[in-house]
């Protein structure tokens, strides 16, 4: 009966064969954007699949998924490790489990057509409490897979060397053949990067194969900071320079400049978002979470628009050369004070709002 | 005779020998068998006991911690300590259980409410079974008290879990409710003995961390518990003076009666001094928890020379005078 009805019915229709093999332009399903994905990959590649990075503004994509909080209980938790929430086909965000670390750090994984840049590496170095070179590992194997290579240089690189919210996951890399691990110290990643008679000015490339990774140097809460600027996505990596959080401020004159650098920067490019490396506040604005908590329902989201640049310039100046902490909405500063320093001043015009709180 | 006494009648009557006046009938052979000669909480004070070498001190990723969810440690046969797990908790209380011939206190209650997310009442039950199991009784004929140091969730956020525990009485949570409670009339001068059955629990009131607090003395160990008021770690002082006050009936109390232990309820310091910040969830270097009277003197002498707000370290603990919402003690590691 099957093979009956397979002989009188006509042959599949071939991919190549058809108009259009990345979907027809024409319809409004196929907006103009998603013609340069791959979205339809055959299912054998025959060689290297090449990509164009090349994009019309920003490359699409979407940060479709809440992230995971945390629980009460942290010694209950029971939520994945990683969480891995792809941005779209060349593009990676990955977080760490608050319960596994506080930070919860995000780490971003960014393919071109001849490598692959992993941006900071998490608050964990244990591989069994914090498996990120496995599910780095992982994807990176599917995605030689699906675009027909055998193997895909590595590069790891950090926001900033000395932050051990960040770098404790370099070691799991230690070792892993075709990996280049930026070096740390400050002279030796600034010659790294070309930057090593520039610094603080300038900016460095990282070359992935038709995607242009930029380095920015943004000393400011880490001497050696520096930000990363993806051309194809439209996405500016801050790391913990600025992200919609509790920003420690090291050096209150490299702040200001980094900002204005960034703002400069800015300017003579197209950004879509800033995504930091952390989130601590909350959706209601101006509020946050302390350091060390394990459950952070009510977070707000990572992304930040470029305007964020011109508002976090205009307080960093205000709080510079005094020992004060700052709240604006989307994030707080912390200049000179502890990191628990609380303050009773609340921003003007911005609504004060009380979360519930959970039990 | 209820379903446990009966339950436990067997066993109980062949494990101690019976003397020929108690059967004299049945009903006074099964009270014999359920109730051996009480334990002397009276002769060869301070009774002896222990703390551990270290307490469970969290872990660096709170989701693989495998430590208990309650640590019970037994001082001495006849005293407990428990402790939150950090990682269930980052406030990690502890929480003494004494045992007395008629009821059991259990001064404070942890910082976790649901029983399915940290069950402290199973822990607490089974606390007393196994006393009762040792000392041959029933563990339904045990009064349960539960008390708190003081007004404060960290300390009484399971009580709910004891609200269906029957032969249980526990602490109301307001201020009235605390000192009537202990039957005091004036608070906070007022010391009233609570006796467990042969075991003698003196409280008085400690106000000063918070309005409504007392401070403990079992009389039989000779451990004093001072709650979130003296504690290794950082007092907040939210009211200087009652402070003050509190410290000096503590050294008073020290100077005419025999203190074995002085006792807080959290460790927040290194044993090099070093401050475990708010809210961290692993201190591999944990300090005890007990203290020393001496420390307890050393913390008053300082005190009688403190005239400002502010953070002072007195060697043990870190005394932060009216200081809770505005300064802390850490530092950004990363200033250049």
């Amino acid at each position: 009966m099957a093979q009956s009805s397979t002989a009188t019915s006509a042959p599949p229709p071939s991919a190549s064969a058809r108009t259009y093999p990345n979907g027809n332009p024409e319809l409004s399903y196929n907006p103009p954007g998603i013609r340069n994905t791959d979205s339809a990959i055959p299912l054998h590649p025959k060689g290297p699949r090449l990509h164009n990075y090349a994009s019309d503004g920003p490359a699409p994509g979407d940060l479709a998924f809440r992230w995971i909080f945390g629980s009460n209980v942290a010694a209950t938790n029971r939520d994945p490790r990683v969480q891995v929430v792809q941005y779209n086909e060349d593009t990676f965000v990955l977080r760490e489990n608050v319960c596994v670390h506080w930070e919860a750090p995000f780490t971003y994984l960014l393919f071109g057509n001849k490598g692959v840049l992993l941006i900071d590496t998490g608050a964990t170095s244990d591989m069994k409490h914090y498996p990120l070179r496995p599910m780095v590992d992982a994807i990176i194997t599917r995605w030689c897979q699906a675009r027909g290579r055998s193997k895909l240089p590595l590069t790891v690189a950090l926001t900033s060397g000395e932050d051990i919210a960040q770098n404790q996951g370099l070691v799991q890399f230690a070792g892993r053949p075709d990996t280049t691990l930026v070096p740390a110290p400050l002279e030796v990643m600034k010659r790294f990067y070309g930057l090593g008679t520039s610094w603080p000015g300038g900016t460095g490339k990282i070359d992935l194969g038709d995607r242009v990774i930029e380095v920015i140097p943004t000393p400011g809460t880490h001497k050696d900071g520096v930000s990363f600027y993806d051309p194809y996505c439209d996405f500016l990596f801050t790391g913990d320079l600025l992200f919609p959080g509790k920003i420690n401020i090291s050096n209150d004159g490299d702040f200001v400049t980094s900002l204005e650098r960034l703002k400069a920067y800015v300017a003579g490019h197209s950004v879509k978002w800033i995504l930091g490396g952390h989130i601590d506040m909350m959706f209601v604005p101006g509020k946050y979470y302390r350091r060390f908590v394990n459950y952070k329902p009510y977070e707000r989201v990572l992304e930040m628009i470029p305007g964020l640049i011109d508002e976090a310039l205009t307080y960093a100046r205000e709080v510079k050369g005094k020992d004060m902490m700052l709240i604006r909405p989307d994030f707080v500063l912390f200049n000179g004070v502890s990191p628990d320093q609380r303050t009773p001043v609340w921003p003007a015009g911005v609504p004060n709002i009380t979360p519930p709180f959970h039990f | 005779m209820d379903r446990r006494t009966f339950l436990g009648y067997n066993a109980a009557a062949a494990a101690i020998p019976l003397s020929g006046a108690a059967l004299s009938s049945i009903a006074g052979a099964a009270s014999a068998a359920v109730r051996p000669a009480p334990v002397d909480f009276k002769s060869n004070v301070p009774a002896t006991g222990s703390f551990p070498e270290k307490w469970d001190c969290g872990s660096s990723s709170c989701m693989d911690n495998k430590d208990p969810p309650v640590q019970v440690h037994w001082y001495n046969p006849h005293t407990a300590i428990l402790r939150q797990n950090k990682a269930y908790s980052y406030e990690a209380p502890f929480a003494p259980l004494y045992f007395g011939n008629d009821r059991v206190l259990l001064l404070d209650e942890g910082f976790t409410q649901l029983r399915n997310e940290w069950d402290l009442r199973g822990v607490v039950d089974e606390c007393i079974d196994d006393w009762c199991r040792r000392n041959g009784r029933d563990p339904a004929s045990l009064e349960l008290l539960v008390a708190f140091s003081h007004l404060h969730g960290d300390h009484y956020m399971a009580v709910n879990q004891f609200a269906d525990r029957p032969n249980t009485r526990y602490m109301g949570q307001t201020h009235e409710e605390m000192v009537g409670f202990w039957g005091m009339t004036n608070f906070p001068e007022e010391r009233v003995t609570l006796d467990l059955g042969g075991r003698d629990i003196l409280i008085w009131g400690s106000p000063g961390h918070v309005r409504s607090e007392f401070a403990f003395y079992d009389s039989y160990t000779q451990i004093l518990y001072t709650g979130d008021m003296f504690y290794r770690g950082r007092c907040y002082i939210s009211f200087w003076q009652p402070w003050f006050d509190s410290m000096k009936r503590l050294i008073d109390f020290c100077d005419t009666h025999p203190v074995a232990h002085v006792m807080g309820c959290h460790v927040e310091i290194s044993k090099s001094g070093e401050d475990y910040p708010y809210g961290v969830t692993w201190q591999p270097d944990e300090a005890p928890v007990e203290m020393t009277v001496q420390q307890l003197r050393d913390a008053f002498a300082m005190a009688k020379t403190i005239t400002e707000p502010g953070i002072y370290f007195t060697g043990t603990v870190f005394l932060c005078n009216q200081t809770r919402g505005t300064t802390t003690i850490d530092r950004n590691p990363y200033r250049y």
